[in-house]
């Protein structure tokens, strides 16, 4: 895991040594082991590496190719590079272990289409120093960021936006209205955009070739179109679960693959448990493992993982907060976001990195296993409402508006579903951070952007034919939710302690394979997970697999109300702030108003509002952000 | 054709109900291309077509052998009419034009016992491949003699769900190009008038631009296209629908405004130019009951990439008449494009492939059609439950 940087421009203009070290410096988070850079007249590259395989000077970037026409700078690993060496045989023979070399060479030998042959994290440049231009990739799923800029001849790329702007150009900082309307209705800003009008993400499963003519992007592996196979369904329950069990074990060894001690995120939940599980399968003797857990009964899944951990039999480690305690995080949060991002699971995030950083480099996740085996709740949801849709008109009006009668609000959300068309338009309205809440940003942002909606129905056009709604909600997270939201939680969250975390749900394979499951092997019975549940089993006790997941959400909207009500209102009323921004503000303060006075939970909104304030702050020097509460909260 | 069920067919009149006749549409062109062949085989019509206006009418000039009424979607008009018609007696052969048709006349059947007339019902394509496990569509599919299935989807589809139907309840009952279209083009190479006003070259789609029809896989087509290597292809997409802005919200997302050309209705004269002097004909669609619009492609020697679902793959031969990708499949459409355009020979032997297969003694030509409903006429026996 570590952090790259590059400036490519056809009439030699780069950057000075001095100010390309100041962006390298931005990356010394993601790797503090070591630091290259590699020039030319017309190139500039940068690393910064966190060491986790081959740690001797033969991993060491930039790199390059044994013949010398290619230069890498990598970000990720690649979890099969001794396999592919097999089928590579560089003149003078391998210098080292160090994936970075097979992934030059694979280049060098099946050029761009050596991405299907990879199973891993990554995002990578390499410059032909012959053909002069440079090849950019992202990894299927989206775990590796990877972000560019092309402007006035210039194009600049790195592994945050923080080491991309200052390289971009005077116009870089603009904002980008349509990302600015995205964020407030999702709460991240999807990819190919970014906060900054003149950056970009890479998608994930997605390449580009730059050159003297400009960008072009291509996509070389997707998902949506893959269709479940009904033949599964009439196969014995118990095959279908040895094949799931083994991928997962098969996806796990793989991410072993390490010379630094390793370990796993594990919380009360299936996911990480499958994970936990898989590794002790896999030969690993005493796994350790890392908890977070908390002092309020009500939020806490310590003992759940510690009764896990020990029926594994791994080697455990929690630490236990109390949630105030998370709020000391923040500052970091602010700082390491370098695009407003709303996910308050941040903190536990980064609370459980900050422990396992103690003790270990590199840590699995249970990350994506929701996405693929049907784990939230709104996905009975949807298909529920799908059901009602399809009764008569009259049916669906009486029960719109027995909803609407009932006092509580979430009824009266329910019945605004009612009037939705379709499956991708009710994940919308289900996903929504503004749901039935005016828009926040102006009406002219509104008129020149598109809305989220738009982006879903664009995206979900090429799934698989006769998904049902639940199934469409699955794939539109793994498009949206999963790579700019939970994967770049996790990657920014852990590479803030510089640990490096490996997410094994992630692997295509599993991806795929996911995709070719029956939504009944997903959904059943109301029984999210159904198939991941029973799996699990081979491993726990089924009063561990299936017991009332308590959840941990951090109590944003009570901390809102409570130690951090003044400091949203000071923010809240920052015109230094708010004027840099196209945003309603009578509307952001009666947003305020509705949820302090208890009327309405109006957190999700409300908290991406704020997140994105402290970002604009943090980004404008001349702006002071209001001071944290430094005391616990009563 | 074999000259022997001509006779055979001769004096035979038909009760053909329809849904719709005379607007543009691939089951409407169905239709005419249908009673275009009784005319041939000498087969009288008495047609009953429910959505049609008067006015409509001049869409279109139905063969003299045929009399057409139109109820302007006057239900029950149309029902008593269709009672009358069947209780009159008069003819050896029902046609209905869909399955909910048949539910009405199943029902009136009921009251005529002694009947000897035959009833045929044409299945097309999503309006059967669900739904057909209620009881009043086993009902209705019990009352027919024979269900002309357009492609092999369509009849897997309803024997997936009505099981007890045998399989000589069902026939093979592919579309072909009309013989009235195919008359006004033959032997002429479209002039190359309209398409001049577009780059040079370009991929085409035909197709409505309706929100719920997004399954014909346009937006794939734009994907792919922001994908390819060769930055000079052009799209220009044939039809009108409210779905156009939404296609033009992708088109700005992936910044192909120049390269994208939305046409919205285009006359026939205009459509055989876009055929003619297209790069390929690309309709990657998930839900084609058939695909009339690749007959036409081909008919005018376009080299075709479909989508390998339902309808579409009975008509499109992989690597034969055309290429076939998996639906929604973008990385894989880019790739078939490019190969397509890069590889001069496979374009040009999908093109002539493709030609024949609609030219008479192909498989879809209109011969071909006439042949099958001949046979059909001829020699269908009642098997009645």
């Amino acid at each position: 895991m570590c952090g790259i940087v590059g400036v490519f421009s056809s009439d030699g203009r780069l950057p000075d040594p001095m100010q390309f070290a100041r962006c390298l410096d931005k990356l010394k988070n993601r790797g503090p082991d070591d630091g290259g850079v590699w020039a030319d007249s017309l190139v500039k590259l940068g690393h910064r590496r966190l060491s986790v395989v081959e740690l001797s000077g033969a991993g060491h970037q930039p790199m390059l190719s044994h013949d010398g026409r290619y230069v890498i700078v990598f970000n990720g690993e690649i979890y099969n590079h001794l396999e592919l060496r097999k089928d590579l045989d560089p003149e003078g023979g391998w210098r080292g272990q160090s994936d970075t070399e097979t992934l030059v060479e694979a280049f060098r030998h099946w050029g761009s289409e050596c991405l299907g042959r990879l199973n891993g994290m990554f995002a990578f440049a390499i410059w032909d120093r012959k053909a002069r231009r440079l090849f950019l990739a992202r990894d299927r799923m989206g775990v590796k960021p990877l972000y560019y800029s092309n402007c006035d001849g210039v194009f600049a790329f790195g592994s945050r936006p923080g080491a991309v702007v200052p390289l971009a150009g005077p116009t870089a900082h603009e904002l980008n209205p349509e990302a600015l309307r995205l964020y407030l209705e999702l709460g991240y800003i999807p990819a190919p955009l970014s906060y900054y009008r003149n950056v970009n993400k890479l998608r994930p499963g997605h390449f580009a070739w730059v050159d003297a003519s400009g960008v072009r992007t291509s996509r070389y592996w997707d998902f949506r179109h893959i269709p479940p196979d009904g033949a599964l369904l009439h196969r014995a329950e118990g095959e279908i679960i040895e094949e799931l069990d083994a991928l997962i074990r098969d996806s796990v060894r793989l991410r072993l693959m390490s010379d630094v001690p390793f370990g796993a995120f594990l919380s009360g939940g299936v996911d990480s448990a499958m994970i936990v599980a898989a590794m002790k399968a896999s030969g690993v003797s005493a796994p350790k493992t890392f908890t977070i857990s908390f002092d309020e009964k009500e939020f806490d899944e310590g003992p759940q993982a510690a009764a896990i951990a020990a029926h594994i039999g791994v080697e455990h480690r929690a630490e236990r907060l109390s949630v105030e305690e998370l709020l000391s995080l923040l500052p970091m949060y602010v700082e390491q976001f370098d695009e407003p991002f709303a996910d308050s699971s941040s903190f536990p995030t980064m609370a459980v990195a900050r422990l396992a950083r103690s003790h270990v480099t590199m840590a699995l996740t249970g990350d994506a296993a929701d996405e693929l085996f049907g784990g939230y709740h709104y996905y009975p949801l949807a298909n529920q409402l799908a059901r009602i849709a399809r009764l008569p008109g009259s049916l669906k009006r009486l029960l719109k508006s027995a909803l609407g009668t009932l006092p509580s609000h979430r009824a009266k959300q329910l019945a605004g579903a009612l009037a939705l068309d379709g499956s991708v338009e009710t994940y919308n309205y289900l996903r929504s951070f503004g749901k039935d809440l005016a828009p926040l940003v102006t009406a002219d942002v509104l008129a020149e952007t598109h809305s989220s909606r738009e982006l879903y129905e664009e995206f979900a056009a090429s799934f698989a034919m006769d998904l049902d709604s639940a199934e469409t909600g699955m794939r539109l997270d793994m498009g949206f939710m999963l790579p700019n939201g939970y994967l770049h939680k996790v990657d920014v969250a852990t590479m803030a302690f510089s640990l490096e975390a490996r997410c094994p749900f992630t692997d295509y394979r599993l991806v795929e394979w996911s995709m070719r499951l029956p939504a009944a092997y997903k959904l059943r019975a109301g029984h999210t997970k159904y198939l991941l549940k029973k799996a699990l089993t081979r491993y726990l006790p089924a009063e561990q697999v299936y017991r009332e997941k308590r959840g941990f959400s951090v109590p944003t909207a009570q901390w809102l109300r409570g130690p951090l009500r003044s400091w949203a209102a000071d923010l809240l009323h920052d015109e230094s702030i708010l004027s840099k921004l196209p945003l309603e503000r009578q509307r952001l303060r009666q947003l305020f108003d509705l949820h302090v006075s208890g009327a309405r939970d109006a957190k999700p909104l409300l908290w991406a509002v704020l997140m994105l304030l402290c970002f604009v702050a943090r980004h404008d020097r001349s702006i002071d952000l209001p001071s944290l509460p430094t005391r616990k909260a009563a | 054709m074999d000259g022997a069920n001509f006779v055979a067919t001769r004096n035979t009149r038909a009760l053909v109900l329809l849904g719709q006749l005379y607007i543009d549409g691939g089951i409407q062109r169905f239709n005419r291309t249908f009673l275009t062949a009784c005319d041939r085989l000498g087969v009288g019509c008495d047609v009953l077509s429910l959505a049609d206006a008067e006015e409509s009418r001049t869409n279109w000039s139905a063969p003299q052998s045929a009399t057409v009424r139109v109820f302007g979607y006057k239900k029950r008009r149309f029902a008593l009419a269709i009672c009358a018609a069947i209780l009159s007696g008069r003819y050896d052969v029902i046609v209905v034009g869909h399955i909910n048709l048949m539910i009405l006349v199943a029902s009136f059947l009921s009251l005529h016992k002694r009947r000897a007339t035959r009833v045929l019902m044409i299945a097309h394509g999503v309006d059967v491949w669900t739904g057909l496990e209620r009881r009043r569509f086993a009902f209705a599919l019990a009352k027919s003699d024979l269900i002309l299935c357009v492609s092999q989807y369509t009849r897997d589809r309803i024997r997936a769900q009505r099981p007890e139907l045998s399989a000589d309840r069902f026939t093979l009952f592919p579309n072909a190009l009309s013989e009235s279209w195919v008359d006004r083009f033959a032997g002429v190479r479209p002039a190359q008038s309209f398409s001049t006003t577009l780059p040079r070259r370009y991929l085409l789609s035909v197709t409505r631009l309706a929100r719920g029809d997004r399954y014909k896989g346009l937006t794939t087509v734009l994907e792919a296209l922001a994908m390819l290597p060769d930055t000079s292809i052009h799209y220009v997409i044939a039809g009108r629908g409210e779905d156009q802005a939404f296609l033009e919200g992708i088109v700005k997302r992936h910044q192909l405004g120049d390269r994208v050309h939305f046409l919205g209705g285009v006359s026939d004269e205009e459509l055989a130019d876009l055929y003619s002097h297209c790069a390929a004909f690309v309709l990657p669609s998930g839900k084609e009951g058939f695909g009339i619009v690749f007959l036409e492609a081909m008919y005018f020697g376009a080299a075709v990439i479909a989508a390998r679902e339902k309808g579409a793959v009975d008509v499109v031969q992989h690597e034969q008449t055309g290429l076939l990708v998996p639906y929604g499949d973008t990385v894989a459409l880019s790739a078939a494009i490019t190969r397509l355009l890069r590889d001069g020979s496979l374009r040009a032997r999908l093109r002539e492939k493709g030609r024949e297969s609609v030219l008479e003694g192909g498989a879809f030509c209109f011969g071909a059609y006439v042949e099958r409903l001949g046979n059909l006429l001829a020699v269908s026996q009642p098997v009645r439950d």
